[in-house]
């Protein structure tokens, strides 16, 4: 049997595990009949990607186009902004990997530098 | 519309943080957005992934979605966060009737979508005042335009919601107005004592949290060299963060030269941390008393799970942390970056171990008596009860200005932008 890996759960993850019954045809992954979209059989998180306008998550290129069109959005332009960003270059500056407390680490990871706070 | 962005959510919550991890806020996080989607008949969640999350679930009526662009610049990365937001909220935007958000980047598309939902901001430390401690090299000039921004998203908000009284005086401090601010302790649950870790030590001291220069680790390691006399006593140190992070730490334990005595473990889940906890003989939160901890606040969540665990605490004696725990009642409290004081209450401590062990109990039962997450959870929708009864009046009476039709291509513009370059004048002088 080939199990279905769509990730479930709220704060403690895993995969659903059920008997999948078709493929994504957008990302390939093994779903199950719970998990697959009726008709297109596109897996929950395919669907949800295009819903918010992204077409394929797994493509290289989405992260860059879609920080791109972030920058021009809000972080290039100093006088005529959309959003808040007042922040010029030297602002900035202070707040690149390496530069926080670990000094020197110069690491950038999914688990480093990610939330304001901490209790 | 079948899948795609879930048909229209009542509520959302943002955060810029990673969810789920083993951190604290992210127990955090779980609750309040538990809360909030069971108030509401589910919702988004928007949150930081990355390491492998998913960039969408979906859980029955409740939907994850995950920002994981890797920008290494803290400011960039956290505005292309407002960029994704204003597009994760612009499917639900004729349904939206709450969103709770965690700080400004997470509030600022949401205070600027034009039309009226309530927006609950949950304040749980103040970027402005943190940043100056975790990014050494930032300007004051950077750091006040961080404050205007906390401000004008305040400013905006219906409810703040604070996890301690300091934090609250912090807030009212920018400017927010008393009737607004609302206490939601944080809690934990009280459970039956979970099982001996294996490979626990016969008796030993606990840290649990982040690594921060902050939290006092080195104040504790200090601590711990003075207690050299104590046989087979060791620390263990169940590090929230990456085994990567630990290095300065350690490098200080071997300093002292009581590296030998102390124990690693590195983001364990949640459940093994209480059981870490449960078998220990005392807990320590040894807090510096540093401006971020005392004019910001915070709400030590390891000194309410170590009362939770019926081990006695030592921990600083900060206004947040009174907050929690009595002196002599619930274990002891500690004049702060003083490693002799910290190491004689420990010690006292593990040489009466009945009257430890009293207050231990006494710590559960403080917990379960007024501080579980099921108490905060009560007191968070009534919050949101609150403001969904507050009706626009509320809202109209601030002295905020509201451009009717504002924003053609992006929504808020114009009223992000006018404010924005006020605050921004201001933040120069
Ligand atoms: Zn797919
Ligand atoms: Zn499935």
């Amino acid at each position: 049997m080939t199990p279905c890996i769509v990730t479930t759960g709220f704060f403690v993850l895993g995969r659903c595990g059920r008997q999948a019954v078709t493929s994504c045809p957008q990302c390939g992954r093994a779903v199950c009949a719970q998990h697959a979209a009726p008709q297109s059989g596109h897996c929950p998180e395919c669907m949800a990607a295009h819903g918010y306008g992204s077409q394929n998550p797994f493509d290289p290129s989405w992260t860059g186009g879609y920080r791109r069109r972030f920058y021009e959005r809000s972080s290039q332009t100093y006088s005529d902004t959309y959003w808040y960003s007042s922040f010029d270059e030297f602002d900035r500056g202070a707040f690149n990997p390496g530069d926080d407390y670990s000094y020197g680490e110069g690491d950038f990871g999914p688990d480093d530098g990610t939330g304001f706070v901490d209790s | 519309m079948t899948g795609g962005a879930g048909a229209g959510h009542r509520a959302a919550y943002f955060a810029f943080d990673r969810f789920p991890s083993s951190k604290g806020s992210a127990v955090h996080i779980a609750q309040m957005a538990d809360e909030l989607f069971a108030s509401f008949g589910g919702g988004l969640l928007g949150v930081l992934g990355g390491g492998g999350l998913p960039r969408y679930q979906r859980e029955g009526d409740r939907e994850i979605a995950r920002f994981d662009a890797q920008i290494p610049n803290l400011i960039d990365r956290a505005e292309a966060f407002s960029g994704w937001v204003a597009d994760h909220l612009e499917p639900h935007r004729e349904t939206l009737e709450v969103c709770h958000v965690r700080d400004p980047w997470s509030a600022l598309p949401v205070v600027a979508l034009p039309g009226r939902r309530r927006v609950v901001y949950e304040v749980n430390g103040l970027p402005s005042i943190e940043m100056a401690h975790t990014w050494p090299w930032a300007s004051k000039a950077a750091l006040g335009k961080i404050r205007e921004l906390e401000r004008f998203c305040l400013e905006r908000s219906d409810a703040v919601v604070v996890p301690s009284r300091v934090i609250g005086a912090a807030v009212r401090g920018l400017g927010v107005p008393e009737e607004r601010i609302r206490l939601v302790p944080n809690g934990a649950d009280v459970r039956e004592r979970p099982e001996r870790p294996s490979g626990a030590p016969e008796r030993y001291l606990v840290y649990v949290g982040a690594l921060q220069p902050w939290q006092g680790l080195d104040v504790l390691m200090r601590a711990f060299a003075r207690l050299a006399d104590l046989e087979g006593l060791r620390l263990v140190v169940c590090a929230s963060v990456p085994e990567r992070r630990a290095k300065p730490v350690r490098r200080m334990a071997e300093r002292l030269g009581v590296a030998g005595r102390v124990d690693w473990r590195f983001a364990l889940p949640h459940h093994e941390v209480a059981a870490w906890l449960a078998h220990a003989e005392v807990s320590v939160a040894p807090l510096t008393g540093c401006a971020r901890n005392l004019d910001q606040g915070c709400a030590p969540l390891k000194v309410i799970e170590s009362m939770a665990a019926g081990v006695p605490v030592v921990a600083s004696d900060l206004p947040a942390v009174r907050e929690l725990m009595a002196d002599g009642e619930h274990g002891r409290l500690v004049p702060a970056d003083r490693p002799a004081e910290l190491a004689r209450a420990v010690r006292i401590l593990l040489e009466y171990p009945e009257e430890a062990a009293a207050m231990g109990e006494r710590a559960r039962r403080r917990i379960a008596d007024g501080l579980t997450w099921a108490h905060s959870r009560a007191e968070l929708a009534s919050v949101y009860r609150a403001v969904m009864a507050g009706g626009r009046d509320a809202r109209s009476a601030r002295d905020v200005p509201d451009t009717p039709g504002a924003g053609r291509d992006v929504p808020g513009a114009r009223d992000a932008r006018n404010a924005g370059a006020g605050a921004a004048h201001r933040a120069e002088r």
